[in-house]
């Protein structure tokens, strides 16, 4: 069995290609995770298709017979509310041969009729006929196989947010989001009712370059300054009428700067405290609503609310609260191709002057036809021709921070009672980046993983 | 010249502007309270329609928004225009819709080709345009454009050049 013994070998080369030694301070990440066709087979395999992904918000289907469809890595899913009020996802490939049951992104339909011979589903997944079954001269038993769309092996939600696996060998969705629980809570709590919902209107982008940028980037307060130069420079100039209202000063007792958390699983947060905003944020815009949010959670937390944050859930998921609310996913297409998803995400039944705030703010700032975030997509187009260079060898961009990471609690973690397994902490011009290591540390993890049951 | 005419010269004067470059004649073109509307799609059919409530993909209610835009990808610094993709915009099928008293509104169709020299990618926009002209001191100026984009899976960047 040559062919098994070289895939084996080739995801152990694969995971070697991160080179994780803490104790000496190092990470190093070879350009090739970024650039070969291989390790994104393995990537898409082993991680995506191996672990939780975020696949859509349970307010997406509220009510019976709603669907949304998306990709677990390269399967088409469904995610369904049944007539009982539960959720599903399913494979989106008829059981008879293989077609895509549902072609649409989302609606209301009782049955889904594969348009090819006419195999139909109701939104529990259950097959409800099979056209001419009696004149097809099946073989005996055909008719008590199960004919039913295929479920995904798990499936859960945290407080509205949809998980699912692909793969039954995943910790209970509990674990597996562990204290990043409490960063969804931030954004769901600022909520009256602790749901949330995306704004109508999302955006899908590609970009010619590695998904693991995305990743990266929305962990990097670094680049702000230089790639989003030209953005800043449009808030400063902006005059009062023309920008959003700016939030209440919150911050005044406190030491300003930016901080990250690491936590397992490949979760990781970076935030900051900042005295003085170029922009404001829907929850401080109105005085009482932000008193209600702060009798709800009390002051910490709602201090906390008001900091940036910018939360990733491996391997697909950031939530972004600074401005507005960004939730987005990725989909790696390609080593060198990634297609995004954006939508704005909002508190249910916010208030409609602070709902019309959020939707400025987010198509200024996350919009891929907005003023920054199309920066970024540039700027990880040039990395991926950058990284071409292999015999530039490793990059120096994940040592920021290593000088002072800190393990077990801090100050600004426990006033959210959480306890990241490392975390950093510097001046707002720190921009760590040891926050990276998560993600890598639980990819490497899972390659492993999967060469060791190859083996 | 007809208001037809008219109006499809405002059109591919709008669109010469935009292909070469000549941004501050291209925004003098709009009047200060003129809305600039590219909404997103909500389905496979329908998009948003309500700008204070759905998100756009771009939605400005005055000239400055586009004022804004063009400051950013003059100053250098945002590397989008780093550099600047090339495009050509292309419309036809204009209709004036209703013209009186000093107001017009036309729809019409097009197709910008826009060409990346970094990477020498090339891709093509595509959808309607629906435009609102009013007449101030004897000119004609934009008071609202708004576009149907139809391909609207978004390739790196778009900007108002671009569509």
């Amino acid at each position: 069995m040559n062919a098994p013994l070289r895939h084996d070998a080739g995801l152990r080369a694969i995971a070697a290609l991160i080179d994780d030694r803490p104790h000496e301070q190092v990470f190093e990440v070879d350009r090739r995770i970024f650039t070969d066709p291989a390790v994104y087979e393995a990537e898409v395999k082993h991680i995506f298709e191996a672990t939780w992904n975020f696949v859509g918000l349970e307010t997406q289907i509220s009510q019976p017979d709603d669907f949304v469809t998306t990709h677990i890595g390269r399967h088409p899913v469904m995610l369904t509310r049944d007539r009982d009020g539960g959720i599903n996802c399913f494979l989106n490939t008829c059981r008879h041969r293989g077609t895509i049951v549902c072609p649409f992104k989302s609606g209301r339909r009782a049955l889904h009729v594969c348009r090819y011979h006419g195999w139909s589903y109701d939104s529990a997944g259950r097959n409800v006929a099979i056209p001419e079954l009696a004149a097809g001269q099946y073989p005996q038993g055909f008719e008590r196989r199960d004919h039913d769309l295929i479920k995904v092996a798990k499936l859960g939600s945290y407080r509205g947010f949809i998980f699912a696996s692909l793969s039954s060998d995943v910790p209970p969705l509990d674990d597996y989001l562990g204290e990043t629980k409490r960063f969804l809570d931030l954004v769901l709590d600022q909520s009256e009712s602790g749901e949330v919902e995306f704004v109508a209107g999302s955006s899908t982008y590609t970009f010619d370059a590695n998904w693991k940028l995305q990743f990266e980037n929305g962990l990097d307060y670094y680049h702000f300054a230089a790639t989003h130069s030209s953005y800043v420079d449009i808030l400063k100039r902006r005059p009062a009428d023309a920008a959003s209202k700016l939030g209440l000063p919150e911050e005044v007792d406190e030491e300003e700067g930016q901080g990250s958390f690491n936590f397992d699983h490949g979760h990781a947060v970076n935030w900051s405290i900042k005295r003085a905003q170029l922009y404001g944020r829907p929850l401080s815009y109105d005085p009482s609503v932000l008193d209600a949010a702060r009798k709800r959670v009390g002051s910490d937390r709602a201090k906390w609310m008001l900091r940036q944050r910018n939360l990733t859930i491996f391997p697909n998921l950031q939530v972004i609260d600074i401005l507005s609310a960004q939730v987005r996913t990725w989909r790696p297409l390609a080593a060198n191709k990634t297609e995004m998803v954006s939508h704005c995400l909002a508190p249910v039944g916010e208030q409609p002057d602070l709902r019309a705030i959020r939707i400025r703010n987010y198509e200024d700032f996350f919009n891929p036809t907005g003023l920054a975030s199309s920066d970024d997509n540039v700027m990880y187009e040039f990395c991926q021709s950058g990284y071409e260079a292999d015999v530039a060898g490793n990059t120096q961009g994940y040592l920021r921070g290593a000088g002072h990471a800190s393990a077990g609690n801090s100050r600004h973690a426990a006033e959210l009672g959480v306890v990241p397994h490392e975390w950093s902490f510097g001046t707002l011009g720190f921009g760590g980046e040891t926050n990276f290591h998560s993600g890598y540390r639980e990819w490497k993890r899972l390659l492993e993983r999967a060469a060791t049951r190859n083996a | 010249m007809s208001d037809v005419e008219e109006a499809a010269a405002l059109l591919f004067r709008e669109a010469t502007y935009l292909d070469k470059g000549e941004w501050d004649a291209w925004v003098a073109m709009y009047h200060r309270d003129a809305v600039f509307w590219l909404p997103a799609w909500r389905d496979e059919y329908e998009m948003t329609d309500d700008p204070q409530t759905q998100v756009s993909l771009i939605y400005h209610d005055r000239r400055y928004g586009l004022e804004e835009r063009i400051s950013r990808i003059e100053s250098r610094k945002s590397i989008t225009a780093l550099p600047l993709p090339r495009t050509l915009h292309q419309i036809g099928n204009v209709e004036l819709i209703a013209g009186k008293d000093g107001m017009m509104q036309s729809e019409s169709a097009f197709a910008v080709h826009v060409f990346d020299p970094r990477t020498a990618r090339e891709h093509t926009r595509y959808g309607r345009y629906e435009h609102s002209f009013v007449r101030e001191s004897d000119a004609w100026l934009i008071s609202r454009k708004k576009i149907t984009l139809i391909n609207d899976r978004v390739p790196t960047v778009l900007d108002f050049y671009s569509i």
